[in-house]
């Protein structure tokens, strides 16, 4: 069985909804970074933040009422996701859904609040409040008794790659049938401690364009927000092959295990939807591409969205699929020219496959392929 | 092929094996180590070493000795640099590698709750308190819940596909069920699975502010319980294809013939007290094992002493199960959260290999409101072919497994 995708969702810096943010991109806006500062140090970062309008139409559950940014963001995205579902008269039965959340950082901000009151005024001044929304199945569980799900939920912890584990899972959960549906959804929210910590990582720049492919890297810049994808049997784009691919224990073995990936997914007409992102990874990538689809037309969305860290490949797979359903691909911003890569410029006619390659910060990288 | 304990495995559905098993737990370093120490109803909880405990109303913790723990690890300044939970995988997967030198999993599931917490700790608070942040990026790099399973990969040269579940609680009961699906799907041969979690300053007083963590001893199902303590530890198992285990004469600890999986949306940290969530996840096993709850011998209930878990877990197993024997070894080593699962999977194969059921200690009286059979204080000798393993998390998750035994 071949899952196709059934609905999806978008929460970015570039706004809210599937077609805002697609028509963002293909017109070649970027997100504007924003100042975040914090209690802990005096140095400031940038980042790409979700606007705060992006949010106000999402519904007034009890279990979003204390819920921290990620919880949002992930509802907003899941619930998008069904919504455009059920616009198409696919009957979403709770009983029948699954829900795969994907995650890299958590909900940072509570977590960091609670520990914060820890370090400052001891542990009798610890909210239980805050605590457990500091789980990272927080936002799946707030989002599961949202959406009504009482089967199967599971909550995958990885790096950026995570995303793609995620829609894995979910195609798993499909061919057995335990689930008629599955959502998928992946989340990240931003916080002056994660910047300090990628930066300290040497990782992240102090200020945008994120510039892809360039060599060395000149560094990437965080963001936030939410991802969806529901899979079932409906859909015009399906998802054909996915890879998990494997694990890097050195950056420098980064573009041995994308190269496979994309060895793995390779089709002559497919376009790359890429992770690049101003770090290793785009030279990973770079490298695996120019040996194994060197005529592929090449998109990264990262200058124009920032690093969503587990979000990120879900975003990926949204922009494959609208790429495939609109026949085009946004322009890459800010890349190298003398990479030796086919970028997207916007006015180039997008085949009728589209790979996402995505390479981790933390050891992981995976792909998967789909199809109109 | 019907097996041996009757159960309806007629279906075209492949069998699970497990070929190996690896554990570090406060019962100790090994399956012969833990056998040991559940036969002895060894109370494995001391006062808190690690971090200052002062304003916390629990005290108490079950956890690993470093000294033996890091004792193992080789010299260099890369492992010096890893986390403990790493160390524990590394331990854990060692004696799994002891046991079945030939098992290459195609994909490894591992859940996990708070992956390498205490260096976000440590980190966090250098900060706070502008310390030296020399040793940041290995404290960030080590973080993630992902890290101390690669690093036990990287150890034996693994480089399977890695899926870290973090369902909270439940995620090791989770990863093992995943892993037995993935295999009885007919989709792989060989999953590696099981679950980590390392005892932290944040998840100790997180569980302390919801007083949920008692001051006294930790008592599952007693009357007068008055919630749980702390664990630490990891577990692995080798899942694989039962008639390709056999075709290569590989030792067989036990069988995986159920799974179930459910979500409570009552409350993000309670239970529905009706236990509606458990029982959902027991029947779901119980139906995909084609068993009978009167065909289950043994329940590791997830009887973690709270009010609350031990009132909707006991109604549910009370419902379903009637008199079975019920105990909750976190009496003797704690809640080890993500691990929890997994250890306690691995502590139902041992009573199905040695006919015995494990004990529920520090067990005074039972609970009026709760009507179950409990192997109360001391472990004792009886005909154990299947087991029963729960497992329940905040978030509401639910899951159970279901293990039998294999005939010689």
């Amino acid at each position: 069985m071949r899952p196709g995708i059934a609905g999806m969702g978008w929460v970015t810096p570039l706004g809210r909804g599937v077609e805002e943010v697609w028509n963002r991109l293909v017109r070649g806006d970027e997100a504007t970074a924003q100042i975040i500062s914090g209690n802990e140090g005096t140095k400031s970062y940038q980042a790409f933040l979700v606007p705060g309008d992006a949010l106000k139409n999402l519904p007034l559950h009890p279990r979003l009422r204390r819920a921290s940014a990620i919880s949002r963001f992930a509802a907003a995205a899941g619930l998008d996701a069904i919504a455009q579902a059920k616009s198409m008269n696919l009957n979403i039965d709770p009983e029948r859904l699954g829900l795969v959340f994907a995650v890299s950082n958590g909900g940072v901000t509570y977590t960091k609040r609670f520990y914060h009151g820890i370090v400052e005024s001891g542990a009798q001044s610890a909210s239980p409040l805050l605590f457990p929304e500091t789980v990272f199945n927080a936002p799946a569980s707030h989002l599961a008794a949202i959406l009504g799900v009482n089967g199967a939920s599971y909550t995958v912890v990885g790096d950026g790659s995570v995303g793609i584990l995620g829609i894995k899972m979910a195609s798993e959960l499909l061919e057995t049938g335990a689930v008629d549906y599955c959502l998928v959804v992946a989340a990240e929210e931003a916080d002056w401690v994660l910047c300090d910590a990628y930066h300290k990582w040497r990782l992240t720049k102090s200020s945008p364009p994120i510039e892809p492919f360039f060599d060395p890297p000149h560094g990437t810049i965080l963001s936030e927000g939410a991802g969806a994808v529901l899979l079932g049997a409906e859909g015009n784009v399906k998802v054909v092959s996915i890879n998990t691919g494997g694990n890097f224990s050195h950056q420098r073995n980064a573009p041995e295990v994308v190269e496979r990936i994309l060895r793995d997914l390779h089709d002559q007409t497919a376009d790359i939807v890429a992770s690049a992102n101003g770090t290793f990874v785009d030279l990973a990538e770079r490298d695996a591409i120019r040996k194994q689809a060197p005529d592929s037309l090449v998109y990264s969305p990262k200058p124009a969205l920032g690093e969503s860290v587990g979000a990120g490949a879900l975003w990926q797979v949204i922009i494959a699929a609208q790429a495939l359903a609109s026949k085009r691909l946004p322009p890459v911003l800010h890349s190298d020219g003398r990479a030796g890569l086919r970028f997207s410029t916007g006015a180039e006619e997008a085949g009728s496959a589209a790979i996402v390659s995505s390479c981790g910060l933390n050891q992981q990288a995976a792909g998967l392929r789909l199809s109109i | 092929m019907s097996s041996f304990n009757g159960l309806d495995v007629t279906n075209d559905k492949t069998r699970v094996a497990v070929v190996a098993a690896g554990m570090v737990s406060p019962l100790g370093f090994g399956l012969e180590d833990t056998l040991l120490s559940l036969r002895k109803a060894t109370d494995c909880v001391t006062p808190v070493s690690r971090f200052d405990v002062t304003h916390c109303r629990c005290k108490t913790a079950a956890q690993i000795s470093d000294e033996r723990l890091l004792g193992r690890r080789k010299t260099g300044r890369k492992k010096a640099r890893l986390h403990r939970a790493s160390h524990m995988m590394i331990a854990a997967l060692a004696e799994l590698f002891e046991d079945d030198a030939d098992f290459q999993p195609e994909v490894t599931i591992i859940g996990t709750t708070s992956g390498g917490m205490s260096y976000g700790e440590d980190y966090y608070r250098a900060l706070q308190r502008h310390e030296n942040l020399r040793r940041s990026p290995e404290w960030i790099a080590n973080y993630p819940p992902q890290k101390p399973v690669l690093d036990a990969q990287n150890e034996f040269g693994i480089s399977a596909p890695c899926f870290v579940i973090a369902n909270a609680c439940a995620s090791g009961t989770n990863a093992i069920g995943r892993a037995f699906e993935c295999v009885r799907s007919g989709k792989y041969d060989r999953v590696l699975t099981g679950g980590y979690d390392a005892i932290s300053e944040l998840v100790f007083v997180g569980f302390d502010s919801l007083q949920a963590a008692t001051p006294e001893k930790c008592r599952p199902f007693d009357r007068d319980r008055t919630g749980m303590v702390l664990g630490e530890g990891a577990a692995v198992l080798a899942l694989e294809n039962f008639d390709i285990a056999l075709q290569r004469r590989a030792t067989i600890l036990g069988e995986i013939v159920g799974y179930g999986i459910s979500t409570d949306n009552h409350h993000l940290t309670q239970p529905d007290p009706s236990g509606t969530g458990p029982k959902r996840a027991m029947e779901q096993a119980l139906k995909s094992a084609g068993c009978a709850p009167d065909q289950v011998d043994y329940i590791n209930a997830h009887g973690t002493a709270t009010l609350f878990n031990d009132a909707a877990e006991g109604k549910a197993i009370a419902e379903l199960f009637g008199d079975v024997p019920v105990s909750s070894t976190k009496s003797m080593i704690g809640h080890s959260l993500g691990a929890a699962g997994a250890i306690e999977a691995v502590i139902c194969l041992l009573a199905l290999q040695s006919q015995f059921l494990p004990p529920n200690i520090n067990f005074r009286a039972p609970d009026p409101n709760v009507a179950l059979n409990i192997v109360a204080n001391e472990s004792r000798d009886a005909k154990v072919d299947i087991a029963l393993s729960n497992s329940f998390g905040f978030g509401g998750t639910n899951a159970s497994v279901l293990i039998q035994k294999v005939a010689a």
